[in-house]
């Protein structure tokens, strides 16, 4: 019988997992929401902007409905809510039991930086470059340790930091815990297209991926939000995108990545109408801004992007440092010649490192390599008492995410009495 | 890694690329100011408009490619294009248009632009020719269809003489000239 009180396990800490960890906290369920990296947030912190809404996500419109407390609760909540056990830096190593008293296996990686003491004052990142900001937003709110890359300053910055926050000494734990539900929140990655030969991904600093745009997009990032080109920091004027590279390919995935036709249009409004001077070119097979997000498309059309329905046909890096791209129109039947300073691939979307592995460790249904449905009815349920949400599921954008990490939270609560 | 010797790969011979940097960027801007342009760029080449027309089974360029090539900005080849002249402005693509693209007023504001460049096709200037020394198009002699139906043979009031002297201060005269 399962008790109200029983923890739940949530891998991942992005928008499907902090939601789902979130929800269930403030229905009186205990959770262990377990990140491999530093910061929660996942994909969406690194989008700049996330669509619908184009806000950062953590103040996304979908929160809105929780009176008297500040948009970006989720923020706080991670840390503060008693109900949610975060541990970051960690990994599930091992998972056994039945379902309803799962038994888990979490490495948890040293805390070398206390979240509750840091107040992110940047001290200890003037001292030594083994101390790192991942993002302002980033959540728990404290700075990022690299042991690797210690240095002379390290010790003076744990030293001289006013809060005592940083202990250096600090080792990973392993630990055992009874849970008895799962959520698998573990997102997306996006491929780097390296052995798509024809778009030269890696063999030009100038031919980068949509994520990697939209880090240079970022006011946060190392450009500050001006669009340089990687190769020599001056201004990018023409930039092209393509569009389902590796995507709906069956030599890599057959699927549509359903989102990187709106994000891609998403950046390319941000260029021409936020940036000065810059054109941008998209070429495509189709151009599935599905549902709503069709008003990106009509939009950047009318923003004066230039669509081009059709396919590379070769890439050719010029002596000025720009790029010579031929494109096959096939709505003219032509071959257009481009000048480009910023070739940006909407890279396919895959299931993330270790889907794969939770799969069939747990036994689980696989579509596409992303984890499947058991019934196609009841889309977050994937097992026995084992449930996923978000990107995990496949490609998915934030409200979606949420949607269905709701989804999981009320099937959680339907089974305890 | 950025080595740009443009010698490295064959040099793509076989493809006759069209050379964007050559084309107008301004002429998509310029179809868009004009009355019927504004929304030009909301095309999203369904080709609806080809599907729709009655002709263009015999055209170099489709509707859809036309508009593609001013939104790309082929200035010469759509103002040259014999197709603007061979619309037959049945407006059938106008009507379709899901993205209420004025196609075939766009044709005509194309058929205006080439027009002020003198490119007119011979039958088109003929025809304008007729009408400023005539005053009409169609002379309407002894009909025996009118006869039949019981009209006397001559069109009544038909005044070319003050529509001649009207077309005389139109662009037209000066587009065609002709005598004075």
């Amino acid at each position: 019988m399962i008790k109200v009180s029983d923890p739940v396990l949530i891998i991942g800490a992005g928008v499907a997992g902090m939601t789902a960890a979130v929800e269930l906290a403030d229905s009186g369920i205990k959770t262990v929401l377990v990140e491999k990296l530093s910061t929660t947030g996942g994909n969406a912190l690194n989008l700049y902007k996330a669509f619908p809404t184009d806000d950062c996500f953590y103040c996304f419109e979908g929160n809105r409905w929780r009176p008297g407390i500040r948009k970006c609760f989720y923020r706080s909540a991670l840390t503060e809510q008693p109900n949610i056990d975060l541990r970051m830096n960690s990994q599930v190593e091992e998972i056994t039991g039945a379902a309803g008293k799962f038994s888990i296996k979490l490495d948890i990686g040293p805390q070398y930086v206390d979240p509750k003491k840091c107040t992110m004052c940047g001290l200890c990142i003037e001292k030594s470059k083994a101390f790192s900001l991942v993002s302002p937003q980033c959540q728990p709110q404290a700075v990022s340790f690299d042991p690797e890359i210690e240095d002379e300053g390290t010790a003076v910055a744990a030293e001289k930091c006013p809060t005592k926050a940083i202990n250096l000494e600090a080792k990973g734990t392993k630990i055992t815990i009874n849970v008895s539900d799962i959520i698998i929140a573990t997102g997306y990655h996006e491929m780097k297209p390296v052995n798509v030969d024809e778009y030269g991904y890696g063999t030009h600093p100038n031919i980068i991926t949509q994520l990697e745009l939209a880090q240079i997009l970022d006011p946060l990032g190392e450009t500050k939000g001006t669009l340089l080109k990687p190769s020599d920091g001056k201004p990018a004027k023409h930039v092209m995108m393509v569009q389902c590279v590796g995507s709906r390919d069956e030599n890599y995935y057959p699927y549509c990545s359903k989102i990187c036709c709106v994000y891609a249009l998403k950046h390319a409004a941000i260029l021409t109408q936020e940036r000065e001077g810059v054109d941008v070119s998209v070429v495509y097979m189709d151009i599935r801004t599905y549902d709503r997000h069709e008003k990106y498309y009509r939009d950047t059309r009318e923003a004066g992007v230039e669509f081009v329905r059709g396919r590379v046909a070769s890439i050719e890096p010029q002596k000025d440092d720009s790029l010579a791209i031929i494109v096959y129109d096939s709505l003219l039947d032509k071959y257009l010649k481009f000048s480009v300073d910023l070739f940006v691939l909407s890279s396919a979307l895959e299931p993330s490192p270790g889907s794969s592995q939770i799969i069939e460790s747990l036994g689980l249904k696989s579509a596409s390599g992303f984890i499947g449905a058991t019934n196609p009815e009841t889309e977050v349920v994937v097992g026995n008492r084992i449930y996923a949400c978000g990107s995990a599921l496949g490609p998915s954008e934030v409200p979606e995410s949420v949607t269905q990490a709701r989804a999981v939270v009320s099937k959680i609560l339907q089974n305890r009495k | 890694m950025t080595e740009t010797d443009e010698t490295t790969g064959p040099p793509v011979t076989l493809i006759d690329a069209i050379d964007m940097s050559k084309l107008d960027p301004k002429f998509r801007e310029k179809i868009k100011s004009m009355p019927n342009g504004e929304a030009l760029a909301a095309c999203f080449a369904c080709s609806t408009c080809t599907a729709a027309c009655p002709t263009a089974n015999m055209w170099k360029f489709k509707p859809h490619q036309l508009i593609r090539m001013i939104l790309l900005g082929m200035r010469e080849e759509v103002l040259s294009s014999n197709e603007i002249w061979l619309c037959l402005t049945c407006y059938e693509c106008q009507e379709r248009c899901p993205q209420k693209v004025r196609v075939t007023d766009i044709f005509f504001d194309c058929k205006n632009l080439a027009a002020e460049e003198g490119n007119i096709p011979a039958n088109v200037l003929a025809l304008a020719k007729e009408l400023l020394t005539k005053g009409q198009l169609y002379t309407v002699t002894a009909d025996w269809e009118r006869e039949d139906m019981g009209l006397e043979p001559e069109v009544p009031g038909l005044s070319v003489e003050a529509i001649k002297r009207i077309l005389k201060d139109t662009r037209t005269k000066k587009l065609v000239g002709g005598e004075e």
